[in-house]
């Protein structure tokens, strides 16, 4: 069938027809082969423009057609969607930006013209080798994957799981519950964390549209928003790995907080005294199920009559403060005292940080209470026959000591091990501490930088257990707005393709992919291309010497033909 | 009976004059023919749209670099040339165009084609050396007398075909005594007188073919049999006289009638694997491994010898000097002589293997 | 990059064809390796053709280090193993940059070397093909000459210059040559399989070789300094456009060097392939263009988009050069191209298996290095060039 290209320079106002000399232009493009059409339009993104041009493809019967005006980020979608209406495929259209490539940059209006005329040329040579393809769509995915069973991943779970929509919970260890199931009291009602948790994941467990698998790990996770595709090794001791594929649309990342390692502090003597305890070891401790049946007792098997607890270890070397050791510590005076009657209890601190509605009190009772709170910074704690000393210095510079029988540390939080497993499959960045981070800190808390994969909790930043309550609800309504059982999710048209009989199996291709796209067909020994992941960088056929992989719509005789046009 | 015009110039001037013609009066829009490239003596062929860039042309040159079918057919393999072109070829390339032609690898459609009796060329290798600017005088000498010019290529020296088929337009150079003052141009086919009607030049009575061009065939066929003699081509040795080729495949990619978007050889479809070479080494104790030198040249030669027109590029170009165009030449002479058939002499000439019934087996093998 | 250089001898008589081809006896019959991969001759004919040898007798007809590189050693390796797997043990005796080829296809994915053992020698250089296609005996002559009192004027241009005859670091076992001895020659391994071969045969690596590696380290410096020079001259007579347009002006697009290239392994080469496959008008187009279009056109864009292709892999083995039927000096100017744009990325092809391909671990961020490393070339140059 004979081609029939249509070319329409807009004026765009003034800003290209005050530069370029446009019926100059179209002087040359209508002696062009197979221009059949070729005007000038004062705004063609305006309701009237659009009209005039889906009116003219259809009265000269246009097969092709190319656009000459603004960016294609600002109106290639725009002329696109007018070829549709007009009933010619979209990609059947080329649109040359000869404003902001080339009137606005030169004051030279016959540079500008002969600039102008050089891209419209091109692009008619390109849009000559343009195919027709189609839209691709698929429905979005609404199932959620959940990493970390803790708190907040138990949460957000709940909220997701629905009859139309089913959620995977993955939890690295054999049991759920996180950090919280192995605090016997949490501040500031002082509720039993084992109860608490064992009641949310009863909820849990019942309900039916929630697979938890314990003792597993994703290990790839390839797509985008409402379209994951999930591996996840489930591996219980002495048992087989069992391997499972799933898709879902959306990734939710509750890998929760570490402890920093006190041993790196030396001068705290974590490790290498006796009775030098961090906040989750003295947490172990009160659990009835823990190393001494929830008795507070030091290594010599007796109670302890005396107790240090220092803030801040670490503070000064992480660089931010783990906003929630103040508020724990006043539970652990609790703790002490309704155990140890008469236990004398000091804490060394510099700043106490007491934020929120009901914390003040909490606070407050302590002091009351007879805890001594010491303003100062601890030098070191130091072993001897008579037990441990805590050495200090006051605001003023004044040195002390205290003789005690039992120090708590107060580690900073880091975010836990796994993050950088998932910072790194997901590419999503971390933060200069570590964390993974959020989209934005005031305008996107929950959503990190890459779509459809929400980071909440401890994983994100140290915080309490309502606040990553909050966020886990939250990540769930960003989620439940986004992934509407039904919807449509339009795919990449311009993607690669790997030609079977020029592949020779070298595998450059699967190296330089950054989406994870291209598989290699063990049986066939050729590269494969994943359509649906495929985003169309061009990555692959860039890197591919035979031309096995090609991308669509930028195919070697496009890129040529528009190439040599420029050059001419 | 066919014009012809007698120019009063010598022959190439004449040709380049005859170009010059067609491309000043719009009655072509390019000449294909050989051009002068680089500093180093070398010509290429060239497609020339501007007149004054027929400066650096060369038309008679004798050297082929390339066989200008494959180029021409390259060219108007995905559409026929819709604008009118003159092309300057010899006749073994002429005949191989027409052989493609058959085989729908290309298009006659809008070509002039101009040839020439021809006297042959140097190896592609005197070429490279810029030796054969001091060969010219020695090589028009023996066009005038109708001798094998000393040094040509072994493939020229026994071509019997140096008359064109099938050209719009000949030049009459072999036998032509005043060759560097006069040229006699033959125009064959209406189309040619139309394109050349206005050209300045005295109708004549002389034509390509002459008598000193029928000594010329019987030398170069006396010189054919010394040469394949001497080459011991009936006591072919298959192992023997492929015994150094590389399989670097130079034969296939020159030669006019290896017209495979994807060769056999290329396609992986003669490749075996690991297992395969063990199983055959446990027969003999040895298994060489790909590139197989015989199989590839026995299957090529399959492949091509129906068609193949003696042009000599192969031989031309093989790194380890077998004498492939001998090879060619024989077997593609008796393949030929089976069928009666030969090469490019008739586009309407259909290929054998189309037109052959079981019948004539038997007259064939005999 | 030096091995550890143990060495063991391997007592064996003759000259140095005669004593490797028995120490592949030996190692045969002891049941090292079932195989062996090398070029061989057919009895009665002067062909020298890349063999699976199993059978001791017929080692007889082996060549390791033939006068002249018909084959590309990397190729034939590929050509065994690139479908399948077998199941023998084969030992692939090979020059070093047929070696180093090997390795680079190995990490592209046309080679599996499981089961195979890559032996390398000691390379004095190779001859001219056209010398050995001309007149066989006289090759033959003359490069035994070579194998007996070392490399002369006679080796390829890219032989001449060639800094890497020897141990790369990533064969398996080694051959030298040893210094002042007329017999025996040194197994140098390089790998848990190389050392296996010695255990098998029963030997220790217990030999000195610091006179052997003194040997070699004389004459690696004295090829590092005339390669320099060498690829000096060559970059000013053929850097610039017009330069290089004239040193390819003789080519006729035959595609040989892209054909016998160990590293160029597409299936079908790209300026091959239907992209390459223009419509008339777009030919005539470009003629008008210019006045006139040399035919077949982008001759030059041939050659340049082959050394984007494979320039990083380039291990200079000059078989393009050899198959060149219009005698372009195609491997020197690789060679050039390659070295540069190795030196650019700090990348030698085959010196390690496990060293990925620049291409492959390039990040964005890297872009400024290499862009300085090039432009500090000038300056590195006046450097080398005092």
């Amino acid at each position: 069938m004979a081609k029939r290209l249509g070319v329409y320079v807009c004026e765009c106002g003034t800003n290209i027809a005050d530069k370029v000399d446009i019926d100059k232009v179209l002087a040359v493009v209508r002696s062009l082969k197979d221009v059949v059409v070729a005007d000038r339009y004062k705004l063609l993104c305006s309701g009237d423009g659009q009209e005039y041009l889906k009116q003219s493809i259809t009265e000269n019967g246009l097969t092709h057609l190319v656009v000459a005006a603004c960016s294609p980020k600002q109106h290639e979608t725009t002329f696109m969607n007018v070829c549709e209406r007009a009933g010619l495929n979209p990609y059947l259209f080329q649109l040359v930006n000869i404003r902001e490539q080339c009137a606005w940059v030169t004051s030279d209006g016959e540079a500008a013209t002969d600039k102008a005329i050089r891209q419209i040329r091109a692009a008619i040579s390109r849009v000559h080798y343009h195919t027709a393809l189609e839209k691709k769509g698929m429905e979005c995915n609404p199932d959620v994957l959940v990493i970390g069973g803790g708190i907040a991943g138990i949460k957000a779970s709940q909220i997701l799981a629905a009859p139309d929509r089913k959620v995977y919970l993955v939890e690295k260890t054999a049991s759920l519950g996180g950090k919280t199931r192995r605090f016997s009291k949490l501040f500031v009602n002082m509720e039993s964390g084992p109860a608490l948790i064992a009641g949310e994941i009863e909820r849990l467990q019942k309900n039916k549209n929630i697979e938890v698998l314990t003792e597993s790990e994703a290990e790839q996770i390839l797509g985008f928003l409402g379209n994951f595709e999930v591996k996840v090794v489930s591996k219980a001791e002495d048992k087989e790995a069992k391997e499972q594929n799933f898709n879902v649309g959306a990734v939710v990342l509750a890998t929760g907080f570490d402890l920093s390692d006190a041993k790196g502090l030396p001068q705290y003597g974590y490790g290498t005294l006796d009775d030098v305890y961090t906040s989750l070891d003295f947490e172990e401790m009160n659990l009835a199920d823990g190393p001494t049946q929830g008795k507070i007792l030091l290594k010599n098997g007796q109670p302890p009559k005396s107790a240090a607890i220092i803030h801040c270890v670490g503070r000064a070397e992480k660089g931010y403060c783990s906003k929630v050791c103040c508020l724990y510590s006043f539970k652990f005076d609790r703790m002490l005292q309704s155990q140890l009657a008469g236990v004398k209890i000091a804490h060394f601190y510099s700043d106490l940080c007491i934020p929120g509605k009901a914390n003040q009190k909490f606070y407050e009772d302590s002091r009351e209470s007879g805890v001594e709170f010491i303003r100062s910074a601890v030098t070191e704690i130091a072993g001897g026959d008579k037990g441990l000393t805590v050495k200090y210095e006051s605001e003023s510079g004044a040195k002390g000591d205290l003789a005690v029988d039992m120090v708590i540390l107060l580690p900073a939080m880091e975010t836990s091990g796994d993050a950088r497993k998932f910072a790194e499959m997901l590419n999503i960045p971390q933060d200069d501490k570590g964390f993974l981070a959020e989209e934005h800190q005031l305008l996107s808390p929950v959503a990190s930088a890459v779509e459809g994969v929400f980071v909440i909790g401890c994983a994100r930043g140290p915080q309490s257990i309502a606040e990553s309550i909050v966020q886990a609800e939250a990540s769930a309504g960003k989620i439940l707005s986004a992934l509407v059982p039904g919807r449509k999710l339009e795919l990449e048209v311009k993607t690669s393709q790997i030609l079977e009989s020029f592949c020779t199996g070298c595998k450059t291709c699967l190296e330089v992919c950054p989406y994870g796209a291209i598989t290699f067909d063990e049986d066939r020994q050729i590269s494969v291309v994943n359509e649906v992941l495929c985003h169309g960088c061009g990555n692959c056929a860039a890197a591919c010497p035979s031309g096995a992989a090609r991308l669509k719509h930028f195919t070697f005789p496009q890129l040529y033909q528009e190439l040599k046009e420029v050059l001419r | 009976m066919a014009k012809t015009l007698k120019l009063n110039k010598g022959a190439e001037q004449c040709l380049l004059e005859l170009l010059k013609f067609l491309l000043e009066r719009g009655k072509v829009k390019g000449v294909f023919t050989l051009s002068k490239v680089g500093e180093s003596g070398g010509v290429a062929y060239s497609l020339i749209t501007d007149p004054t860039a027929l400066e650096a042309a060369l038309p008679l040159f004798p050297l082929m670099p390339v066989d200008a079918a494959k180029v021409l057919s390259r060219l108007t393999l995905v559409e026929p040339s819709a604008e009118p072109i003159a092309a300057v070829v010899r006749p073994c390339e002429l005949r191989a165009l027409t052989e493609l032609i058959k085989r729908s690898q290309g298009s006659l459609d809008n070509l002039l084609l101009i040839s020439s009796t021809c006297g042959g060329v140097y190896p592609l290798e005197t070429g490279v050396n810029g030796n054969i600017s001091e060969k010219l005088p020695g090589y028009w000498e023996a066009v005038k007398k109708g001798e094998i010019a000393a040094d040509i290529r072994p493939a020229c020296a026994a071509c019997e075909h140096f008359v064109p088929y099938n050209a719009d337009i000949t030049l009459a150079l072999i036998g032509n005594q005043d060759v560097d003052k006069q040229c006699l141009i033959q125009l064959n086919t209406e189309k040619a007188e139309q394109f050349a009607d206005g050209l300045a030049g005295e109708l004549s009575k002389g034509e390509a073919k002459s008598g000193v061009v029928d000594s010329l065939i019987a030398k170069r066929q006396a010189r054919k049999q010394e040469l394949l003699d001497e080459f011991g081509v009936e006591d072919f040795d298959v192992q023997k006289v492929f015994e150094k080729c590389i399989v670097c495949r130079n034969c296939n990619k020159v030669c006019p009638v290896c017209y495979c978007k994807v060769c056999f050889f290329d396609s992986g479809g003669d490749e075996h694997d690991q297992r395969y070479y063990e199983t055959e080494m446990g027969k003999k104790g040895y298994a060489p491994v790909l590139p197989a030198p015989i199989f590839y040249q026995l299957v090529r030669l399959f492949h091509v010898s129906i068609s193949c027109i003696g042009c000599g590029l192969c031989g031309d170009v093989c790194p380890v000097d077998i004498p492939l165009w001998a090879v060619a030449l024989k077997t593609g002479g008796a393949v030929q002589n089976a069928f009666d058939y030969l090469p490019g002499r008739d586009l309407d000439e259909g290929l054998p293997v189309t037109t052959f019934k079981p019948d004539e087996f038997a007259a064939t093998v005999d | 990059m030096a091995p550890d250089d143990k060495g063991a001898l391997f007592p064996a008589e003759g000259g140095v064809r005669e004593r490797v081809i028995a120490f592949l006896q030996k190692a045969i019959s002891q049941g090292c390796f079932d195989a062996v991969l090398i070029p061989a001759r057919a009895p009665g004919t002067d062909s020298l053709t890349y063999s699976l040898i199993g059978a001791e007798q017929l080692l007889e007809n082996a060549y390791p280090l033939p006068p002249v590189m018909p084959v590309q050693g990397a190729k034939a390796i590929s050509s065994l193993t690139r479908t399948g797997k077998g199941t023998k043990k084969i030992a692939a005796l090979i020059r070093p940059c047929e070696l180093r080829a090997t390795v680079e296809l190995f990490k592209l994915g046309q080679v599996d070397l499981d089961n195979i053992w890559l032996i390398s020698i000691d390379c004095p250089g190779a001859l001219p093909l056209a010398e050995w296609a001309k007149d066989a005996k006289k090759a033959e002559d003359a490069f035994a000459k070579i194998l007996k009192e070392g490399p002369n004027e006679d080796i390829r241009p890219i032989c001449q210059i060639c800094d890497k005859f020897s141990t790369t670091g990533a064969e398996d076992l080694h051959i030298g040559v040893p210094a002042g001895k007329a017999s025996g020659i040194l197994l140098i391994p390089n790998s848990p399989k190389g050392e296996a071969i010695l255990e098998c045969l029963g030997i220790t690596a217990g030999e000195d070789l610091s006179g052997w590696r003194e040997r070699v380290d004389k004459l690696t410096g004295a090829r590092v300094e005339k390669k320099r020079q060498a690829q000096q001259e060559l970059e000013a007579k053929s850097k610039g456009l017009d330069k290089l347009l004239d040193t390819f002006s003789q080519c006729i697009n035959c595609h040989n060097c892209m054909r016998v290239c160990p590293i160029c392994y597409c299936q079908q080469c790209f300026f091959d392939s239907d992209n390459m496959q223009f419509s008339f008008e777009d030919y005539l187009k470009r003629a008008q263009a210019a006045g006139g279009l040399r035919l077949p056109p982008d001759t030059l864009l041939f050659h340049i988009g082959r050394m984007l292709h494979m320039s990083l892999s380039c291990v200079s083995c000059g078989a393009c050069e050899d198959a060149c039927p219009t005698a372009i000096p195609v491997a020197q100017v690789f060679s050039l191209v390659g070295n540069r744009n190795q030196e650019a990325f700090d990348y030698v092809p085959g010196r390690s298996r496990d060293e990925p391909p620049p291409l492959r671990v390039y990040q964005e961020e890297e872009f400024e290095e290499v862009e300085q490393s090039h432009a500090a070339v000038p300056a590195k140059q006046e450097a080398r060039d005092g």
